[in-house]
């Protein structure tokens, strides 16, 4: 063993034992938790739930640094690209296994390799909506009259490549039926126009559409999730209606870069576990129509690749990527 | 009578002690929210959310919107104070506004918008109060072809917008036309003129082109000035409106408060409409046109009744039906439901000290801001005494924060800095900047509009002429033109005749 080497492995030895003493201290100044999106979505208010409790666990205040952008893209390219320390996590959801599929990330990200997967935080399904005029009362209902009149029957959704857009897609392909796609900027004005009839179907978030269900104005016809959701007992799944296998549900949970120190995975998982069964977060998660979800971090991982599958595949059958 | 004892229900809950506080501290958020740049009353309430969380609905609700409402004048001042758009719907105050404030007459500019704000946002509320219900059901009658027929209204009748040179101006709303397509094609998600930017993906955000224009815009043709600029040692006139001003006022008041309701009910228009409209019918009614761009009272009065007025009535979908009709109103549903509530057509009787409360809280918060922006006039104009070179500096810092905040990242600043360069050079060569704003604000809704109804129609024409209310709006389009058209070939053939 020359002197070099020798040397060298001291030093390594020695920045190794930092940044396990760093890792045991974590956190010892304020953590960043980008959240790809603007104010006020669904990744938003989830993030800052969590963020707000995980900042009184660790003792440390977390900013939450929305960074919107090419559905959440350059948010996340941001994160993928900031020090594998801990100090920057991401706030994740559907749209991350979607976007390699819709986007050119060649030289960008690597929605798996890039980062190291900490924990998931929560779900939430989809619910099928048509205005209360529209003649279809149940899924196979429906299913026949878009079978009977194919593209005729209006679909409106938050945006290409938006979780609204997967789910009816997923479902035109598993029940074999083309809607008529209206695409809007948004699912507010998507639903207004459901709502006032000048459009039919809707696949929305449940937890948007539950007042209008509540007051009539949108009738459902399904949900999207794998079990009937509390919300809405009388409703049964879609894959219970009529399209077996069906379930679209959009999902949360933090990453951080990958390489981050195994101890600060540790940490936050211990802490997240906590934060997420909090009373007042499963209160306010209740009220957002959506589940605690609790995974390892090797299926959490490999929940993301499945998720990946799964949504290249209706991405692809239905041309939503434009060239 | 239900009506009166519904609204001093209202008040009795408004009135309390905590109602109040929350209703002075929303405003006051709103109003300082309002004068800067890019932070809108979006993001602000998206963060002051969780804080809400621990207080009553009621006074959650009159914060929320408090800060909402606030924004809309707040933004006002820094447009007529420096040329500085501190929210979207204040782009076009800034035409005559900042006018007014170079020739001296910043009192009565930010008094008059400030009156004329209260006005819209009483008669917003009481719009509310009395026909809430039955306007959201009308609302609902829009559809793809009705807003593409009453945009293309819009754009036929912004002709009058046209000033000195005719080309010089199409040329404008091409160039906003053509900046509003940048980003992803609503209907197919592709890319346009995006160049592989990410960050252009979205498109290009209204208050980045408008403080880049206006407000850089003007620092630079100030600073190209040769002589120290003249600070407005130029004898102020008194704070308050005169006679006059008034005598001027009182009309586009209004008209801007009629036009600002029609808009605010309808979901489907974005926030600069009301304002662009009303400024457009006041240089269409005024006796001497010119005057418009030169510091006309009537193009602040006009557009402030309208926008304050299309803020109030943006909460009739949402209050009588829970839809919402913009971001904010997403945030203040979902603000209800945290607190337990569904937002629906149930609320008004299930829930009527949260709906008549807020309500009454409107009109209180609209009071307080009066009360909070006239005495405050003074000082502001004081500002302007402040020396150039230490003024623009500062309007910079705080054109820059603004911008910042909006997504957290430096590309805007840039885009900013770009567009205060272009604004620069336009405004050297003569080329009018309103025309480009309202291509800007208009195109991307137009275009949506008028696909979506082709879509819908599978690819019809015809859907535009068999609905009743798009027929309208096109009948009044076509007549607008032959009003337009008819009395230029008069005038030609009298020359040919001569």
């Amino acid at each position: 063993m020359t002197i070099r080497s020798l040397l060298l492995k001291t030093v390594a030895a020695l920045l190794a034992l930092t940044t396990v003493a760093a890792a045991q201290q974590y956190p010892t100044k304020p953590v960043r938790l980008i959240i790809p999106f603007p104010p006020g979505g669904s990744n938003d208010v989830v993030g800052r739930l969590i963020a707000s409790q995980l900042s009184e666990r660790l003792g440390r205040q977390i900013i939450v640094d929305n960074r919107s952008g090419a559905g959440g893209v350059v948010g996340t390219e941001l994160a993928s690209q900031a020090p594998k320390d801990g100090y920057t996590l991401l706030v994740i959801s559907i749209a991350h296994a979607v976007n390699p599929w819709l986007y050119d990330l060649k030289g960008r990200y690597d929605p798996l390799k890039s980062f190291t997967p900490i924990a998931a935080l929560a779900s939430g399904p989809n619910v099928l909506v048509v205005n209360p005029g529209f003649a279809a009362n149940n899924v196979q209902e429906l299913i026949a009259l878009a079978k009977k009149s194919p593209g005729k029957v209006g679909w409106a959704s938050a945006g290409v490549g938006s979780f609204q857009h997967l789910g009816g897609a997923l479902f035109e392909l598993q029940a074999g039926v083309n809607f008529l796609h209206v695409p809007f900027k948004g699912g507010g004005p998507a639903m207004i126009d459901v709502v006032a009839g000048h459009n039919q179907v809707m696949f929305s978030s449940l937890v948007q559409t539950t007042p209008q269900i509540q007051s009539g104005k949108l009738r459902a016809l399904g949900v999207g999730g794998l079990k009937r959701s509390p919300i809405l007992p009388k409703v049964p799944t879609i894959a219970e209606a009529g399209v077996p296998g069906y379930e679209a549900t959009n999902w949360w949970g933090i990453v951080a870069p990958a390489g981050v120190p195994q101890a600060v995975v540790d940490r936050l998982r211990k802490e997240i576990a906590v934060v997420q069964t909090a009373p007042v977060v499963l209160e306010q998660f209740a009220k957002e129509g959506a589940d605690v979800l609790q995974m390892s971090q090797a299926d959490f991982a490999a929940y993301m690749a499945s998720e990946m599958a799964k949504w290249e595949k209706v991405v692809k059958a239905s041309g939503m990527k434009a060239e | 009578m239900d009506l009166f004892n519904n609204l001093i229900f209202g008040f009795s809950v408004a009135l309390s002690l905590q109602n109040l506080f929350y209703c002075f501290v929303g405003v006051l958020v709103g109003t300082l929210i309002g004068v800067l740049p890019g932070i809108g009353p979006l993001g602000t309430i998206a963060i002051l959310l969780p804080i809400t969380y621990s207080v009553s609905p009621v006074a959650a609700m009159i914060m929320l919107a408090g800060i909402y409402y606030g924004a809309q004048y707040g933004g006002s001042t820094s447009a007529i104070l420096v040329n500085l758009p501190g929210e979207t719907s204040a782009v076009v105050t800034c035409i005559d506004g900042y006018q007014m404030a170079q020739q001296g007459r910043a009192g009565p500019a930010l008094a008059i918008a400030a009156i004329g704000s209260f006005f819209a946002g009483t008669v917003g509320t009481l719009l509310i109060a009395l026909f809430g219900p039955p306007l959201a059901d009308i609302a609902l009658k829009f559809g793809a072809p009705e807003y593409f027929a009453l945009m293309l209204m819009g754009l036929v009748a912004a002709a009058v917008l046209a000033e000195g040179d005719m080309a010089k101006s199409i040329a404008m709303v091409v160039m906003g036309l053509l900046l509003g397509i940048v980003g992803t094609d609503v209907n197919t998600g592709a890319q346009r003129f995006s160049f592989g930017i990410f960050e252009l993906t979205d498109g290009i955000g209204f208050i980045v082109v408008a403080v880049g224009v206006f407000a850089v815009g003007e620092i630079i043709n100030n600073l190209g000035d040769k002589q120290e600029r003249r600070v407005l040692s130029t004898k102020l006139s008194s704070l308050f409106p005169s006679r006059q001003d008034l005598r001027q006022s009182w009309g586009p008041i209004l008209r801007g408060t009629g036009l600002g309701c029609f808009f605010g009910v309808l979901p489907g228009t974005g926030p600069a409409i009301a304002s662009f409209s009303s400024y457009m019918l006041e240089k269409k009614l005024a006796k001497d046109p010119d005057r418009f761009g030169k510091g006309a009272i009537e193009g602040v009065a006009g557009p402030e009744a309208a926008n304050n007025a299309d803020a109030q009535c943006k909460f009739i979908p949402m209050l009588t039906l829970g839809l919402p009709a913009s971001g904010v109103m997403a945030l203040m549903l979902g603000a209800l439901t945290i607190q337990g509530i569904q937002p629906g057509p149930q609320v008004m009787t299930q829930r009527p000290e949260l709906f008549w409360g807020l309500i009454a809280s409107m009109w209180i918060g609209n009071l307080m801001l009066v009360v909070l922006n006239l005495p405050l006039i003074g000082l502001w104009v004081k500002l302007l005494q402040v020396p150039y070179r230490l003024l623009f500096p500062a309007i910079m810092a705080f054109s820059a924060i603004g911008i910042f905040s909006v997504n957290n990242s430096g590309f805007e600043i840039h885009l900013t800095a770009l567009f205060g360069v272009l604004g620069f050079m336009w405004m050297r060569l003569g080329f009018p900047l309103a025309p480009m704003l309202l291509g800007f604000v208009l195109g991307p809704l137009m275009e949506e509009y008028l696909r979506r109804a082709m879509l819908m129609s599978g690819g019809d024409p015809l859907v535009f002429v068999t609905r009743p209310i798009s027929a309208g709006f096109i009948i009044v389009t076509v007549l607008i033109l032959v009003v337009m058209i008819v009395p230029a070939v008069r005038k030609r053939r009298a020359v040919i005749a001569d």
